[in-house]
């Protein structure tokens, strides 16, 4: 049968003009490139034999050393030093699997992880450029490499930039590190090359984009047979920009040893202008491990390490506040107008709230207590009251005000807020409304409020410096960041600085350890319990098991001829606040001041 | 069943099949060379040619099933193929395979496969069957709807991102419909309207377009990144001068300073080695094979015939003025492979298939009759 049925007959006439269109096409592409072609390989034909026969150019970047990071001082705190660096160039490689094998023999690096390596490099790295198989080799093994590189064509050491910490674990946490640029960062960063280091924590991270610089350019002219005839800068390598911090390194190291053996923060701030001079954690790790590539068993050993040396405790860690916080609830009081400084609150040890009786530290009470020695003998019992007239709303919302429950803006990464709690916050967290007695622990700085060591060293400074809430600042030359204001007025304010000073000078007062002559000193000291106390008796800290010991606080300003400053000592399951901080806070004092 | 018909060889484009033959021969003993001293893992010799010549054998094979059937069942099977090239072309980026960062795979255990090199094959078919009917010039309407079911699977591809591809397709089927004709009208407004728009397409690139396309406009901007295949190529080419370097002598790519020498830059290797007269004849081969095609279409029996001969005549065309206007410097970068002569799977089998399809219309320009 005939297919012609099944297909219903159009026109046999194919479209004139179309056939008219594709004979032009073909015309238009014979003659269009057979201009091209003339130009380029008969016109142009010797210059390009020229180019390609003679000068090949190759072309190489060159490494731009990554700024310094120095103190207020001008002290080295972050540094350059060559590194010898493993490379194969692929196209003068005659065996790559057996080169892998003879480098995994030298350095002991797994094949398999080399194969990956070489793997991942190949995408990025020109044939004729080193691919950076290990990025670090030590002096010995760089002899060796060196010795054999007649039998092993294609592998070159290459000489690059390493940072260094010449302080180690007293400046990590500010620091940070820099190491090896991971995938994602190659990838998302086309300034980066692999075998680059880039920051990965600390400032190191936070000022990347000013500390990197920009790699320079060198042209190598080669012949066909690869050798190089003549080298030429294309472009000059731009050295990162160098940065002051405002730390002092003298004071931080000093700090850092003061805190030796116990876990916990210091922070050393200038309440004038929000500098910080000193920002230690204990305990620290070591960022040059980090920059040489962690092994896993060393990775595993800090991730596991129970007292946490990654984290930074001044920023990262979030603590109850405990008596510190009177300071906030005093000054929201006095601001709300509730507490009158010169009325009286009777503390009997003990303080009742519908059946639940609420505790002073002190058993017996301290009799009549006004403003001034609430603060100074950190009466419970006095806060218990206001607290309860004021109520979590105002309470809250004055912290808020204050700057916490908020990040300060240091430029520190995976900073933490903290927490101020609210009936809105214990609704969503627990479901469940605000009870009445929750106040009264709110009131004292314990329950649910956890703050930072750096919020409240910028909050004492607002106290001391009339009521700015200061960015902390890192960089030596950065302008003074106001915030915000305290809500406090100036008579109010005065007030409980000279409470803190009292706090010091008075035989009775809790930071009184901190007294010294010639200088004027005030503070205000903390113990925030850390397990809810069963029971009449508390049972004295050496007594406790570690994990279950108070957390000591110590937040103070001292001022000596014209100079001040605000030092916050935080001691994680130190017991008392005015024992385990007081002594410590009295040396960095001493070492600010001079000894008395 | 009835005996073959003599007279489906005898009308058979046999310029057509040999031409390609010869190119392809060209393009495998181009390879041969481009790989011949590839040295890249630093191990043995690369043989892509092989590989080459084993896709041109099973490309064979495609070619002979499609001159099997009567071109014009295509007509019935143009729709439900488009259909089919839809739905895997959406399927892509729910079940896709991503390589280099773009989704185009659809894996099938043992191959990858690339719907969008289907898209091509159908889009064909059914532009040529909807084009075919009726004679007069388009004017408005008919432009708007064809030019609606070619962007469902341009943008499709497009998404992927594959914009190179996308771009063919339309310009496949762009081809097609200037084949038919517009009317005056039509043309006049496209001819102030489009350079009005292109422009405007410039905020649709990607970063990376955008930057060939300046770096086509000053390659010496970025030597080692986007620049570097310009210039090398450039070089390659015209330091074959006017009789070249001789076979498996081109310094430019055996010291490996051509990147790419194997797929889109392969023609560069081939204007090394055997200069301004290879090159003539090369492209004179090309010219020659999109003439047969075109006279094909002249002579096919009906209208649908002599429109999917221009349909791939389009296909060929585009490719090979893109291509060599990229490595003649003429262009900015696009990765588009040249036919015959780039290596590659997929896109080999393609060009047997649509070969077949032009053969197949050559054959039957007769009025079959039962005999």
């Amino acid at each position: 049968m005939s297919d012609s049925k099944h297909f219903d007959q159009e026109s046999p006439q194919p479209p004139k003009n179309g056939l008219i269109l594709l004979q032009c096409l073909i015309f238009g592409l014979f003659c269009v490139f057979a201009l091209r072609l003339w130009y380029l390989q008969v016109h142009l034909g010797k210059e390009f034999a020229e180019k390609a026969r003679e000068n090949q150019l190759r072309q190489e970047l060159v490494y731009a050393p990554r700024g310094l990071i120095r103190d207020r001082e001008g002290r080295l705190l972050a540094v350059n030093e060559p590194a010898y660096a493993l490379g194969l160039v692929r196209e003068d490689c005659k065996d790559v699997d057996a080169t892998l094998a003879q480098v995994a023999a030298w350095t002991h690096i797994d094949l398999d992880e080399l194969k990956r390596r070489f793997a991942r490099g190949r995408k990025r790295v020109k044939p004729f450029n080193p691919l950076i198989l290990v990025p670090d080799i030590s002096y010995d093994l760089l002899a060796v490499i060196e010795t054999n590189a007649l039998f092993w064509p294609g592998l070159e050491i290459v000489i690059r930039p390493k940072r260094h910490y010449p302080q180690g674990a007293v400046l990590s946490h500010v620091l940070g590190f820099v190491a090896e640029a991971n995938e994602e960062e190659l990838e998302r960063d086309p300034g980066l090359y692999l075998g680059d280091a880039v920051g990965k924590q600390g400032l190191e991270f936070v000022l990347e984009k000013r500390l990197r610089g920009k790699k320079g350019l060198d042209q190598y002219e080669v012949d066909a047979t690869g050798r190089f005839l003549a080298h030429k800068v294309v472009r000059a390598p731009e050295a990162g920009a160098n940065i002051d911090l405002s730390i002092d390194l003298d004071l931080q190291e000093f700090a850092a040893r003061e805190l030796e053996g116990r876990s916990g923060a210091v922070v050393v701030l200038d309440p004038d202008n929000g500098q910080v001079l000193a920002l230690v954690s204990n305990p620290g790790y070591d960022n040059n491990a980090f920059v040489l590539g962690l092994s896993p068993e060393q990775w595993q050993a800090l991730r596991d390490n129970p007292r946490h040396p990654l984290q930074n405790r001044a920023i990262q860690s979030m603590y109850p506040p405990g008596s510190v916080w009177k300071l906030l609830v005093g000054a929201c009081g006095l601001s709300e107008g509730v507490i009158i400084p010169r009325n009286t609150v009777y503390c009997p040890g003990t303080y009742r709230l519908g059946q639940r009786v609420f505790r002073c530290w002190k058993k017996h009470g301290h009799g009549n207590v006004d403003f001034k020695r609430s603060l100074v003998e950190s009466c419970d019992v006095y806060y218990y009251h206001y607290g309860e007239r004021l109520g979590v709303d105002r309470i809250s919302r004055y912290a808020f005000d204050s700057g916490f429950g908020k990040l300060t803006g240091i430029d520190l990464p995976h900073e933490k807020k903290g927490l101020v709690p609210t009936r809105e916050w214990k609704r969503e967290r627990f479901g469940e409304p605000w009870q009445g007695g929750e106040n009264l622990n709110l009131a004292i700085g314990q329950g649910y409020t956890l703050v930072t060591p750096l919020q409240v060293a910028r909050f004492v400074g607002a106290l001391v410096n009339g009521g700015t809430l200061y960015r902390p600042n890192l960089l030596l030359d950065a302008p003074a960041d106001a915030q915000a204001e305290l809500p406090l007025s100036e008579a109010h304010r005065e007030l409980i600085v000279e409470a803190m000073v009292a706090t010091v000078d008075d035989p009775h007062g809790t930071a009184r350890r901190l007294h010294r002559k010639d200088a004027r000193m005030g503070g205000k000291t903390g113990t925030a319990q850390v397990v809810k106390i069963q029971g009449e008796d508390r049972l004295d800290t050496y007594e406790m098991p570690y994990s279950h010991r108070d957390h000591a606080w110590l937040a103070s300003f001292g001022e000596k001829d014209g100079r001040r400053y605000v030092v916050v000592v935080m001691v994680e399951h130190g017991g008392h606040g005015g024992s385990a901080g007081g002594p410590m806070a009295r040396a960095i004092y001493n070492h600010l001041f001079g000894k008395e | 069943m009835s005996p073959v018909d003599r007279r489906l060889f005898t009308h058979m484009n046999w310029s057509l099949l040999g031409i390609m033959v010869l190119l392809f021969g060209v393009g495998v003993m181009n390879l041969y060379s481009a790989s011949g001293f590839r040295l890249e893992e630093g191990m043995a010799v690369n043989p892509f040619y092989q590989k080459q010549l084993l896709w041109g054998l099973m490309g064979c094979g495609v070619m002979v099933a499609v001159l099997l059937f009567d071109y014009r069942h295509l007509k019935t099977l143009a729709w439900p193929l488009f259909v089919l090239t839809i739905c895997l072309l959406a399927a892509v980026p729910l079940w896709g395979k991503t390589i280099y960062g773009a989704r185009r795979w659809l894996s099938f255990g043992l191959f990858n496969f690339q719907p969008s090199e289907l898209a091509k094959i159908s889009i064909l078919i059914l532009g040529a069957k909807i084009l075919a009917r009726g004679q007069e010039p388009m004017g408005f309407k008919q432009l708007a709807a064809i030019t609606a079911v070619g962007l469902v699977p341009a943008a499709l591809i497009v998404v992927q991102p594959d914009l190179g591809s996308g771009l063919n397709l339309l310009l496949l089927l762009g081809g097609i419909i200037l084949y038919r004709g517009l009317t005056a009208r039509v043309l006049k407004v496209l001819a102030v309207a489009v350079p009005a728009l292109v422009p405007m397409g410039w905020f649709f690139l990607h970063d990376y377009q955008k930057q060939r396309i300046l770096t086509f406009l000053n390659p010496g901007n970025d030597p080692l990144g986007a620049g570097y295949h310009i210039i090398q190529s450039q070089i390659a080419i015209g330091s074959g001068g006017l009789w070249g370097k001789g076979f498996l002598s081109g310094t430019q790519s055996q010291l490996r300073f051509l990147p790419e020498k194997h797929t889109d830059f392969a023609v560069a290797v081939f204007g090394e080695e055997w200069g301004f007269v290879g090159m003539m004849i090369l492209l004179a081969l090309f010219c020659l094979f999109l003439a047969s095609m075109f006279a094909t279409a002249k002579e096919a029996k009906d209208r649908f015939g002599s429109f999917l001969a221009a349909g791939v005549f389009f296909y060929f065309f585009w490719q090979i003025l893109i291509n060599m206007g990229m490595v003649l410097g003429l262009m900015p970068v696009v990765g588009i492979p040249l036919p015959f002569i780039s290596y590659g799977g997929s896109a080999t089998m393609v060009n047997f298939c649509l070969i077949g399809l032009v053969l197949n219309v050559s054959m039957r320009r007769f009025v079959f009759k039962q005999t």
